[in-house]
């Protein structure tokens, strides 16, 4: 979806004070909680509507538990997303800023907000988290900046996800609508067992039904009563309904097709089972069709407000996810699992069920590190400020910031800077790449298209290069040398402690293969990665080490414990969850369970097809 | 019916809420800023105590539902899930309470101390981040009794536990130890890598002269006999000359790291009689210097004291950050009386946080245990165990506040009202900062302080009702000696769900006796070989439903309950172990054959689906141990590594051969056992059907709780 750009900021900044802010912590970014959420909704969804883009920034509870774990640049796409899914599932979103901003010559408007968010089990259903990580660096980074943990547990607003919402329906119990959907629309064959049970329901649906209707005229209220009891009659709300026990989903059709019968007074209901199926049919009496339709709405109503009230915050990720415009973050792969886990439904095993899922969702996600990309040989940069400051460095690309007062002077600190940073930061890149602002005021195709291009580059994420298509393993540096996965072996089984030159030395004597040009490099202190210059090599080296033809120094070391496996364990490793501390000892567990596995065989064959097309940028080593 | 989940978790078990009044109790509540003045007074307080009570507050109870404590926790398996309760969740307040009889007042003076702790990551540790897990249920517990989370993260006092204070000071020790070896592999890679490229080369050149001019100047000078010249010290200040240790030195300043470790390897090359040094300055940052010295010997000793003298530092850093296990190496040492209230998990959390990892079972765990603390005393134990007390208590909820207002009314209430009950009640003070009080207002929530000082006084109270008089206890007689006491002391509740007491001192596990008459829920001793664990069967299915599936194949008296471990798992506990064996090569034959029999066959219900996993009783065992835990115990299964469909209880040898024939045996119900079972274990069978008659009301009996119980 093309983003709209013709803005109408007069009339917004008509009724908003201005504020041309360039220190940070002056920043008024609106801080929201459970007191204030359902007040501001509204402005932010008319904000949203309003905007070009829509910055997002993440407060987590933690990241990476052991150096392993983090994303690194031997990583396929593949093995990031594991290990980003690992992350998503365990911590927690504490503080999720958003910022719906506008581009307007060499000046962004924006709209920050920074909401605190807490998984509050509010159904008593272990929802929306059971449990979730911290860790300890996190939390008292946080409160170097003067977090306020008591405002996020006690008044952080919880949310459902997409997938936990249903869920939620069907164990609440509430009663559902009948829709067309559910009905069947083929008429089943009825045996003798089914008609008998039509029609003794129907004939207690009509005494039930007269009972209802003739009382007033005719009976005593003590005989009504009474007769409502004997006939098994309750109110639904004020109206009387009766509610007609089912076995089977087939009784349920049968139920529904007998009470068309009826259709100009009773509504039927479906009461679905704690576990799933449907419980009974309720049928409510209507006193007229403006009644059964004042019905109908009241159902409506009943439902939109509960579901406001169990979906919390994610009321902002659906107004966003509506709005389809395009979404900036800059540290995508990790926001958005995080994302997907929290507010759509639980993380799918692998990276290209995930962009599908995500893309449903979000069709446009920028990420600020690959547009920096296009600019130079720009190391990653994971601080926002120092990218910032080396922009401004090199080039010149001034950008005001406006944002028009929201916040409450008498509010505390002050979070979410980041948010406003990224925003900042992709008016800076947008200007520096002539993306913006005049493109905005010429023609709309041009900056979608341009968008675009970096839009899709999220989609092969962390891929380094702009083909989408082509699984790459990104860069260590700045070292544009590409290696196959298959040239990369992971050691382990040293002495710890050591480092990765003395490992190079020692390796360096041990075996003929070492004889032509090979790389070392630490990824955790009881593992290293071992990349040969020649393709093959690795191969000859793994078949070395797993033969008894081991002589010389390298016998030695192997006898010392030490231990060597392709890529193909390592991805093995992340796939099958193996998240020990040490990634020793997950590659010690995965050559364990592959041993004992027979299909194993068919699963190498697979995963060194798939292996080849892979390449890795190379750092110096 | 009866439903498991969603569990409401009780932050401490079975606490009812306290009633909270807004006026504060005297609490010292201790942080990082006046911890060591507290923990020296503290310790004074510890020496004088008769006991100490302690209660701690935590960041959660259990990591997922089916790890929650059932009737069905043979004393290991319940041992594994208190172990996974104490390593993944944090302890976030620490409350001690020393009480100490004093002779002319006629009372206890007691010291409520609240600690906030958080463990932070001080020192320069290498692998895995410090991180707890939160239970949610528990955060919003913690937070409805207005815990104070700022004080906890910003301000706890953190702490290190033996082990890794051990560990930390091994590290120290191994990298001053081949320090030197290390830093000649780093300089040889730099000399390998750096030095190609033109830039490095004039750097390396110009900081060459720069030195020779300073070495020079500083020769000259000392020939001289005059003052190092401070003309040497140019605009940007990065060569600045001081003295270190007595010798000229420049200190580095405003370089880059490579750039140091390029004058580094210039040092190196070009002169002898210079040293280069990473020193820690003050500040604790680092300080890059090179020291002039005369020989190399002289060079030896100087690197040798600077090591030293790093060393020294990096381990009283170390000593620094112990922290908060100062308080419980006190009262390890000091071996007072602890008390606690059913505080096996509190026990489990100290032993995990402050000495080392759990061991692995619960009887190491037990036996390290009163190796620290030789006397440990639950009130929980002591209430229910003793008839005094029982009958004191007038059968109410032995929960710590409904026991604190019903054995001491007149400290609940504060002691305004002291004359209310007839009962002869210990008079108990409070000092804090050394101000006594003995009147305040009743009630600060659920704070360790609050419930360690609550803990005391029920135990003090309960003391004085078994005929203990403090009045002619001497104070150097440990109060754990005393004859009334003896009984009771270093008996914990292993599970209080099912009464099971362990003994820290002998190891010895037993069933509550005395108050067993006070639970609801009377369950026959459970024999966990006659248990099967079923998982991932179709989502419909409800224990109901199991139950009749299995009774429509064994019979309807072989199964006395089925158990819902939560929505993806049940307990099916069978009326002889022999059906165990029985069922899951039944249960595995059926999944092997896909034909029509199979289809129709009784059990063919809950295999609906294809992923239904059974397994004895064991096998839970091995899955609780694992440190994962996913919520829904089907994922854990699978998380676990499980693959199998059904873990057969023999080998499968032996299974394979007798398949068929005890498939029509299956089927036919044969209550007559297999013959693998004869041979294994001729006693176990006799006993078993003695069993089944003896105890079939008792079965009868379980089965209506049971059904009560669901619908």
């Amino acid at each position: 979806m093309v983003p709209k750009f013709k803005p109408s900021p007069l009339r917004i900044r008509s009724f908003c004070t201005k504020t041309v802010q360039q220190n940070p912590h002056h920043w008024p970014i609106k801080q929201i909680t459970k007191t204030n959420f359902n007040e501001s909704l509204s402005e932010i969804k008319n904000h949203i509507s309003s905007s070009d883009f829509i910055a997002v920034s993440l407060q987590n509870t933690g990241s990476f538990s052991s150096p392993w774990h983090r994303v690194s640049t031997f990583d396929t796409p593949e093995t990031a997303y594991l290990k980003a899914k690992f992350a998503a599932e365990r911590f927690q979103i504490l503080q999720f800023a958003i910022c719906p901003f506008k581009l307007q010559a060499s000046k962004v408007i924006a709209y920050p907000y920074n909401f605190h968010l807490f998984p509050r089990d509010e159904l008593k259903m272990g929802m929306p988290s059971y449990s979730f990580t911290c860790q300890t660096s996190y939390l008292t980074a946080m409160a170097k900046e003067g977090f306020d943990f008591n405002t996020c547990i006690y008044d952080g607003i919880s949310y459902l996800s997409e997938a936990q919402e249903s869920t939620v329906k069907v164990r609440m119990g509430n009663p559902m609508a009948v829709d067309h959907a559910t009905k069947s629309s083929s008429s089943p064959a009825l045996s003798v067992a089914d008609t008998v049970f039509i029609e003794r329901v129907r004939s207690r649906v009509k005494h039930w039904k007269n009972a209802c209707t003739d009382s007033d005229i005719k009976t005593e209220a003590l005989v009504t009563s009474l007769r409502k009891i004997v006939l098994g009659g309750e109110q639904f709300g004020s109206r009387p309904s009766m509610t007609i026990d089912v076995c089977s989903e087939r009784q349920v059709q049968l139920v529904l097709k007998m009470l068309e019968d009826f259709s100009d007074v009773l509504v039927p209901l479906i009461i679905p089972a704690k576990g799933g199926g449907t419980q009974a049919v309720r049928a409510v009496l209507t006193s007229s069709d403006e009644d059964k339709h004042l019905l109908k709405r009241e159902l409506q109503t009943f439902e939109f407000e509960q579901n406001k009230r169990v979906r919390g915050f994610r009321e902002v990720i659906d107004l966003i996810s509506a709005s389809q415009k395009p979404i900036v973050a800059h540290n995508s792969l990790n926001d958005f699992t995080f994302i997907h886990s929290k507010f759509l439904a639980p993380l799918p095993p692998n990276m290209n069920e995930f962009i599908c899922s995500l893309r449903l969702a979000f069709p446009q996600v920028i990420d600020v590190n690959y547009l920096l990309k296009d600019i130079g040989p720009v190391k990653k940069m994971t601080n926002i400020s120092a990218t910032i400051a080396y922009l401004k460095n090199r080039f010149f690309a001034p950008i005001e910031m406006e944002i028009p007062n929201q916040a409450n002077e008498n509010e505390g600190k002050i979070h979410g800077h980041n948010v406003v940073k990224i925003c900042q930061l992709f008016g800076k890149l947008c200007s520096i790449l002539k993306i913006t602002p005049d493109a905005i005021e010429s023609s709309d195709d041009f900056l979608a298209s341009a968008i675009n291009r970096y839009a899709n580059i999220f989609y092969s994420l962390p891929g380094s290069s702009q083909e989408p298509t082509n699984e790459e393993i990104r860069g260590w540096t700045n070292d544009k040398r590409k290696v196959s996965c298959e040239d990369v072996v992971f050691l382990w089984g040293f002495r710890e402690r050591i480092s990765a030159g003395i490992l190079k030395n020692m390796l360096q004597g041990s075996h003929e293969v070492f004889a032509e040009a090979f790389n070392v490099r630490m990824v955790d202190r009881s593992c290293a990665i071992v990349v040969f210059g020649k393709p093959g090599l690795s191969n000859t080296f793994k078949n070395v080490m797993n033969s008894k033809e081991v002589s010389g120094p390298l016998r030695e070391m192997v006898s010392d414990g030490l231990k060597a496996a392709g890529y193909e364990t390592y991805q093995r490793v992340c796939s099958s969850g193996l998240w020990e501390s040490a990634l020793a000892d997950a590659l010690d567990k995965a050559l364990a369970s592959h041993n004992c596995l027979s299909e194993a065989a068919y699963e190498t064959k697979q995963s060194e097809i798939y292996l080849s097309n892979e390449l890795i940028n190379l750092a110096e080593l | 019916m009866k439903k498991r989940w969603p569990i409401t978790i009780l932050y401490r078990a079975f606490s009812s809420s306290t009633t909270s009044t807004t006026a504060s109790f005297p609490l010292k509540h201790v942080k990082k800023s006046n911890f060591d003045s507290a923990l020296s007074s503290l310790r004074h307080h510890i020496q004088a105590a008769d006991f100490v009570a302690i209660d701690l507050e935590m960041t959660g109870i259990t990591s997922a539902p089916w790890r929650d404590s059932f009737e069905f926790d043979r004393f290991d398996v319940r041992y594994l899930k208190v172990k996974d309760s104490a390593e993944k969740f944090a302890v976030i307040q620490f409350g001690v309470s020393p009480f100490r009889w004093d002779p002319l007042k006629q009372s206890f003076i007691t010291h409520p101390h609240n600690f906030f702790i958080f463990q932070r990551q001080e020192l320069p540790l290498d692998g895995a981040a410090y991180e707890f897990l939160c239970q949610t249920t528990s955060m919003d517990f913690l937070a409805k009794y207005q815990f104070d989370f700022n004080a906890c993260i910003h301000e706890g006092v953190s702490y290190l536990s033996r082990e890794q204070e051990d560990k930390a000071l091994k590290h120290v020790n191994s990298t001053y130890k081949d320090e030197s070896l290390d830093s000649w592999h780093s300089l040889k890679e730099i000399r390998d890598t750096h030095l190609f490229n033109i830039p490095d080369i004039l750097f390396a050149e110009r900081m060459k002269d720069r030195l020779s001019e300073w070495l020079g100047g500083l020769l000259r000078n000392r020939d001289e006999g005059s003052e190092v010249q401070p003309s040497f010290n140019d605009s940007k200040q990065q060569f600045e000359t001081i003295f270190f240790k007595m010798r000229p030195a420049i200190s580095l300043n405003g370089f880059t790291s490579h750039q140091l470790r390029l004058i580094q390897l210039v040092v190196r090359k070009h002169f002898k009689d210079l040293a280069y040094l990473r020193v820690s300055g003050e500040n604790s940052c680092s300080q890059n210097v090179i020291v002039y010295i005369e020989s190399e010997s002289v060079k030896k000793m100087l690197m040798k004291e600077v090591k030293d003298e790093q060393k020294i530092d990096a381990e009283m850093s170390i000593k620094a950050s112990i922290g908060f296990r100062h308080v419980i190496d006190l009262l390890s040492s000091e071996k007072k009386l602890i008390v606690g209230h059913n505080c096996f998990l509190d026990i489990a959390h100290i032993y995990s946080k402050f000495f080392g990892p759990l061991p692995l079972t619960a009887e190491e765990f037990i036996s390290s245990v009163n190796k620290y603390f030789p006397h440990i005393i639950d009130t929980k134990i002591l209430l229910n165990s003793n008839s005094i007390l029982q009958q004191r208590m007038k059968k109410s909820s032995t929960s710590l506040s409904k026991a604190f207002s019903v054995l001491c009314p007149q400290i609940a209430l504060g002691s305004k009202s002291t004359h209310l009950s007839l009962q002869p009640s210990v008079k108990v003070e409070v000092e804090v900062d050394d101000i006594r009080s003995s009147n305040w207002n009743s009630g600060v929530k659920h704070e360790a302080g609050y419930d360690a000082f609550m803990t005391g006084c029920v135990f003090a109270q309960a003391c004085s009702h078994l005929g203990i008089d403090f009045k002619q206890q001497s104070s150097s007689e440990n109060l754990a000696h005393n004859e009334k006491l003896r009984e009771h002391v270093n008996l914990l509740y292993l599970s209080w769900t099912n009464g099971e007491i362990i003994n820290l001192s002998t190891g010895n596990r037993t069933s509550e006796s005395l108050a067993s008459n006070k639970r609801k829920n009377h369950y026959p001793k459970i024999l966990f070989e006659c248990i099967v664990i079923v998982w991932g069967f179709p989502s419909h299915l409800k224990a109901w439903d199991i139950r009749e599936c299995i009774s429509k194949v064994y019979g309807p008296t072989s199964v006395i309950s089925v158990y819902h471990v939560d929505e993806t798992a049940v307990f099916v506990q069978f009326s002889r172990a022999e059906m165990v064996s029985k069922f899951l090569d039944l249960k595995e034959s059926l999944d092997r054959n896909n034909d029509p029999i199979s289809v129709l066959h009784p059990l063919a219900k809950l295999l609906e689906g294809g992923n239904t996993c059974a397994a004895s009783y064991e096998t839970y065992k091995e899955i609780c141990s694992s440190t994962v835990s996913k919520v829904l115990f089907a994922d854990q299964a699978k998380a676990v590594g499980i693959k199998w469909k059904t873990k057969l209880v023999e080998s499968s040898d032996k299974t394979k051969e007798h398949e068929s024939l005890r498939k029509v045996k299956a089927v036919n119900s044969d209550p007559s056992c297999g013959e693998r079972t004869k041979n294994k274990n001729f006693d176990d069978v006799s006993n078993d059907s003695s069993y089944s008659q003896l105890s079939s009301d008792e079965i009868i009996d379980s089965f209506y709780t049971r059904e009560a119980k669901q619908i």
